[in-house]
């Protein structure tokens, strides 16, 4: 049994992980949303994997808002904010797509360097997993920093939620529920401030590229 | 006791921020009620410092939701202080003509909800649930940046909400892993983790897993601090928000997310090697800091900049002095007391100037104590106590911490502090000393206009004078309990 358990963590990881990497090969703002609902959905389903095969209730609860939240609303925001502002393509990144990846696979090594304490200290059949959720993280905040259209940044903001997400769900089987609906409020609240804000940028600039944003100095 | 006492702190903010959200009735009955209001939630948060005082140094471990000990009490007395003064000075008070209606709900529906999640920050027993209130003050406050409409405010609401959400995330990434080795090492799962239980356990866990935790906490509330390098936000977003929130966010949002990253100090301090460890890291992230503001204090064209940069100095500092051992401590709890002080007067006079002169430019303001003396005079007395002048509370409080610094070995790290500290002495008086004299532009009206705003200032700064000159007991004895209770 556990030995499926540990199967079904890391292909669910490995899952998780390739939707955030497929955001670096694609360039359409809608093929990014799509990636983002996808490992959203992945995660809903490796997290009510992890209740069944670990016997931990509040995790389906935990599934649940994560389709809700992030499989069904904030896809669904975010399509409708890339029709309002009219940006459906992405300019070109800072760095090229196979640069990117190239990349994105040294942070993935780095990610099983800095998972070796965690599982050593782990017995949980899930460990196996974790390297690949610190990798997550790496590599949304590369996404963050190299993408120019404000859009694609929140997407990979979006995508470091998931990552931490993931690293609790493999390490410790989530956090307790409470703190998993402060966490899922904050989310929802943030993406919708986010939205506003984004709003704003597309009123008064006209654009969301970030370039534009370089107003203040000094 | 205590429950009575929290909800007296924190259901003032409540009621407020529903009056403003619902644009209750008569403005002048709920002027009064939200007055009256905030005074009794100051008077509950010294009431709690009292009570704090009294009781043990550290409290037992409880399952219960809040909790309240020393620290707790100290950093939520300065977030109702300045939270109350910061909010009667919003768009909404009297003399504020130029703001809409609109404007008006939205700043206090949103302050109040600012104010109400830094208290809950430092008074929720759960370092989960902590992180949830930390992140939720970056949303309510995103959203009043631009309150004033312009292309420079706009951007500065982008790079706080980005880098200070990135940022946050991180921290929580660094809960799960300390969470993920107590969960591991003790087997016990908890419905949310508590502070003395955690303190409790620590010795226990793995000291190389909470190193790694701690580094990701450190980069996460450390961003909220405004330490460098993950302080690139912070200039933009306080010198381009309206001046009644800048005093908020640089007078107490950097102590609420200083108070987070000295909590976990402590638990990692409790791991064998962990106090060597968490110093080496504060020490050079606060250099860090420290170098950067001082540098951009020299070179600032902007007053609300040269403000902003300031709060990074000092956040570097306060930084370095949890690096300096129990009396390092207790210096950064006094330089934190002082520095929300003298950082929330500033803003808010700084608010006053761009009024008058409808410029954020250094260069455009000349003749201040001309034009507006006792603005003039109450702006250079707490710019010259963020430069660490006598008869000033943060002279004491950089004294106590450099000598600290001394005391505890550090003898290079703290000489080259005092000597980046001179450069930022250096870059604020020459400012000052252009604002202040010289003949003003054409067209600037002289004299002072609602002298009574000017109040609340003038008690602060009395406040930091009473506490330049002589350190009364009860600050000594709370902050003495603060220390007593961290390990090491």
């Amino acid at each position: 049994m556990d030995g499926l358990f540990s199967q079904v963590a890391v292909l669910g990881s490995s899952g998780v992980l390739l939707c955030a990497i497929a955001i670096l090969w694609r360039h359409g703002v809608s093929g990014y949303i799509s990636a983002f609902q996808l490992q959203s959905n992945v995660l809903a389903v490796l997290t009510a994997a992890v209740a069944y095969f670990g016997h931990d209730h509040d995790l389906y609860w935990v599934a649940a808002m994560m389709i809700a939240v992030k499989g069904v609303a904030i896809p669904r925001l975010l399509t409708r904010l890339a029709h309002r502002v009219g940006q459906t393509h992405d300019s070109e990144p800072i760095v090229n797509a196979a640069t990117s990846l190239i990349i994105s696979g040294l942070l993935i090594l780095l990610a099983y360097t800095a998972a070796r304490p965690l599982q050593a200290l782990s017995a949980a059949p899930t460990r196996a997993g974790i390297p690949l959720a610190i990798g997550l993280i790496f590599v949304s905040l590369f996404v963050i920093v190299s993408r120019k259209q404000a859009i694609s940044q929140v997407i990979g903001f979006l995508m470091l939620e998931n990552g931490i997400a993931l690293l609790a769900v493999l390490a410790t089987y989530g956090v307790p529920l409470v703190v998993e609906l402060g966490v899922f409020l904050d989310a929802l609240m943030g993406f919708l401030v986010m939205q506003i804000v984004l709003y704003d940028i597309h009123d008064t600039f006209n654009t969301i590229d970030v370039d534009v944003l370089k107003r203040l100095k000094h | 006791m205590q429950t009575l006492l929290l909800s007296a702190l924190v259901g003032p903010f409540v009621l407020s921020a529903v009056l403003a959200a619902i644009g209750a009735g008569d403005r002048r009955v709920v002027g009064w009620i939200v007055g009256i209001g905030r005074a009794i939630s100051v008077s509950a948060a010294f009431a709690l410092v009292a009570f704090a005082m009294g009781g043990p140094p550290k409290p037992l471990g409880t399952a219960r939701l809040f909790r309240v000990d020393a620290l707790s009490a100290l950093v939520a007395c300065c977030v109702a202080v300045v939270g109350a003064i910061g909010l009667s000075f919003g768009p909404g008070a009297p003399g504020s003509v130029h703001d809409t209606p609109a404007m008006r709900r939205v700043f206090q529906a949103y302050g109040n909800v600012f104010v109400l999640a830094m208290l809950l920050a430092v008074t929720v027993n759960s370092v989960a649930l902590m992180w949830v209130a930390i992140e939720a003050t970056t949303i309510a406050s995103a959203l009043l940046v631009p309150l004033h409409r312009s292309k420079a405010s706009v951007e500065a609401s982008w790079k706080y909400l980005l880098i200070g959400s990135v940022g946050i995330a991180l921290a929580f990434a660094g809960t799960v892993l300390a969470y993920f080795d107590f969960v591991t090492i003790t087997g016990l799962r908890q419905t949310a983790l508590g502070w003395p239980l955690l303190m409790d356990k620590a010795p226990a866990l793995d000291p190389g897993l909470l190193r790694l935790a701690f580094v990701f906490l450190l980069v996460g509330y450390g961003t909220k601090a405004g330490l460098a390098p993950m302080h690139t936000w912070l200039p933009d977003a306080h010198s381009e928000a309206p001046a009644p929130l800048s005093a908020m966010m640089s007078g107490v949002l950097l102590a609420v997310a200083q108070y987070a990253i000295l909590r976990w100090k402590a638990v990692v301090d409790s791991t064998p090697g962990g106090a060597a460890f968490t110093s080496q890291v504060l020490l050079a992230i606060g250099l860090f800091s420290l170098l950067i503001g001082a540098l951009s204090l020299v070179r600032q064209r902007s007053y609300k900049r040269l403000l902003a940069y300031s709060s990074v100095e000092h956040s570097g500092l306060i930084c370095l002095g949890f690096a300096f051992g129990p009396a390092g401590v207790f210096a950064s709890l006094l330089h934190m007391i002082n520095h929300a002080l003298a950082k929330s007067s500033s803003f808010l006079l700084a608010g006053r100037i761009l009024g008058r002169y409808g410029s954020t430019e250094i260069a455009d303001v000349r003749g201040l104590m001309r034009t507006m003396p006792a603005t003039g005079t109450l702006f250079a007395a707490g710019v010259m106590a963020l430069m660490g002048l006598p008869p000033f509370g943060l002279f004491v409080s950089e004294f106590l911490l450099f000598r600290a610094g001394f005391l505890s070995g550090h003898i290079w790290e703290t000489g080259v502090a005092l000597v980046i500290a001179g450069i930022g002495f250096v870059g604020l008086a020459s400012h000052l000393l252009r604002m202040l004299y010289g003949t003003p532009p054409d067209g600037v009206v002289s004299g002072e206009r609602d002298t009574w705003a000017l109040v609340p200032i003038v008690v602060s700064v009395a406040a930091l004078v009473v506490l330049g000159l002589f350190l009364p007991h009860a600050v000594t004895t709370l902050l003495g309990r603060i220390v007593e209770g961290m390990p090491g």
